[in-house]
């Protein structure tokens, strides 16, 4: 009776507080019970080692007195869908903004490398604290909504309060990229291509091409480009050239039909490059005095402030786009992988 | 335990968890405590873990289906259960919703209409 004892007052210590004698007294006289029918039934007291099996069938004290408890929830299952998707859209917007303000903070150290590693490091803490909020948040609402502080709203929970004409309308049928293309638009393509090229590689000659009335003030201004942007301009036009190429052999294949996934991830991924060498141009210079002997005293300052927002700018932009690709590779990857799991179904 | 063993577990602790309760709450017509409500579930067939079957009585008494009351017999405080009048409500209501849920499973296995059933049962 000692080794039953000894569980019930383990059991005890797990139970409700409120309720903690009322449900000992009585589990204690229906395994006390139990235990009187047991001998009768063999004839004689159980041995300790027959009283240790019987308890253990019955089940650690903690579990036993784990049912006695109501079912408890952090978040419970009504408002679980809403918490799921607030949390997944937070880490989201989070993790880009983060990502942002540190390629900026990145650009702008003195040295990358270290700040970069600590960017990538410090990720997971960003997550792990914007997760913690949100779900602290949720646990409070369902605290208050279970103690009935607060309610629940009813288009939530009640069928009456849904309406299928409140639904968001039909997302497009199919991605860009994912629409079968036709012969006149692969056609299209080919020779507004073309015409663009040309008009690139005549912008150098005629800026007007470009700038408009513009390119006066160019000709006028105290100001002038640094060569940098000349190597930016050469990478344009290769870029422009190799989707050309691309969409021609595609073309002379037959092929104009298909998505075009690999091409548009390789000219965004190269796309990269000429930004990063605007990015990367010594002391951040991007525009430079005509006559820096006769200007620098009256315009030092400002062309200063003007290469150092552009290279803000720009650094702002490359952030933006490497999130774009990031996230469209994210999406393309989970597009196949979906695929891949309904073709084995 | 493989991977359907594990389903068919969790399904056959689902398909249980409603049959107890009206099982319960259909012994309870009768005055019982803990431990024969226990013999008595078992002695028809339906064995029930004690750490599943005391909880279950609180709850439903807690729920206004079941009233208890603490009473000596052989010398030891125990506390007996039975159907209140809301519970004997509640389990007649249930107890109609099991059978059509029967005779339907019934019928699907067969391949007979369920309304067919009633129309020859009426005739």
């Amino acid at each position: 009776m000692e080794l039953l004892d000894r569980y019930l007052q383990a059991v005890k210590k797990h139970l409700p507080w409120q309720r903690q004698d009322d449900i000992l007294a009585e589990l204690r006289a229906n395994l006390e019970s139990q235990l009187e029918d047991q001998e009768a039934e063999i004839g004689r007291p159980l041995t300790a080692a027959e009283v240790e099996t019987w308890l253990k069938q019955i089940g650690p004290p903690i579990m036993v007195a784990a049912r006695y408890q109501p079912q408890q929830y952090v978040i419970g299952p009504a408002i679980f869908p809403t918490y799921w998707y607030v949390l997944k859209l937070a880490s989201f917007w989070a993790l880009a903004i983060y990502g942002i303000v540190s390629a900026v903070l990145i650009f702008s150290a003195a040295n990358p490398g270290i700040s970069a590693v600590g960017a990538v490091v410090r990720a997971p803490f960003v997550l792990m604290n914007v997760a913690a909020w949100v779900t602290l948040t949720f646990a409070a609402f369902e605290f208050a909504i279970n103690h009935s502080w607060i309610a629940w709203p009813a288009s939530a929970v009640s069928p009456e309060g849904w309406s299928p004409s409140s639904l968001p309308p039909l997302e497009k049928a199919a991605a860009s990229g994912k629409k079968p293309r036709t012969y006149a638009m692969a056609v299209a393509e080919i020779i507004f291509g073309f015409l663009f090229l040309g008009w690139l590689l005549l912008v150098p000659r005629h800026p007007v091409l470009m700038f408009g009335p513009g390119a006066l003030y160019m000709q006028i201004s105290p100001f002038q480009i640094e060569p940098v942007w000349y190597t930016f301009y050469w990478w344009i036009v290769g870029l422009n050239v190799l989707q050309l190429g691309w969409r021609c052999v595609d073309f002379s294949l037959g092929a104009w039909q298909g998505p075009r996934l690999v091409q548009q991830a390789v000219i965004k991924l190269l796309g990269l490059i000429p930004l990063g060498i605007l990015i990367a141009a010594p002391s951040h210079l991007l525009i430079a005095l005509k006559h820096p002997e006769a200007d620098q005293a009256r315009f030092g300052q400002t062309l200063d402030t003007i290469n150092l927002g552009v290279h803000k700018g720009l650094m702002v932009v490359c952030a933006i786009k490497v999130l774009q690709l990031l996230w469209e590779i994210g999406q393309r990857s989970l597009e196949a992988y979906r695929r891949r799991i309904a073709a084995t179904r | 335990m493989t991977v359907a063993e594990s389903i068919f577990e969790n399904l056959r602790l689902e398909l249980r968890r409603g049959c107890l309760t009206l099982a319960v709450l259909a012994q309870l017509r009768q005055e019982h405590y803990g431990y024969t409500l226990r013999k008595a579930l078992a002695l028809r067939g339906l064995e029930i873990d004690e750490s599943t079957l005391y909880p279950l009585l609180r709850r439903l008494e807690t729920q206004g289906l079941l009233a208890s009351e603490w009473r000596e017999e052989d010398k030891r405080n125990k506390r007996f259960y039975r159907l209140s009048s809301d519970g004997e409500r509640i389990f007649g209501e249930l107890l109609k919703e099991w059978q059509a849920i029967n005779a339907s499973i019934t019928s699907i296995l067969n391949g007979t209409s369920i309304l067919d059933s009633n129309d020859n049962g009426n005739s």
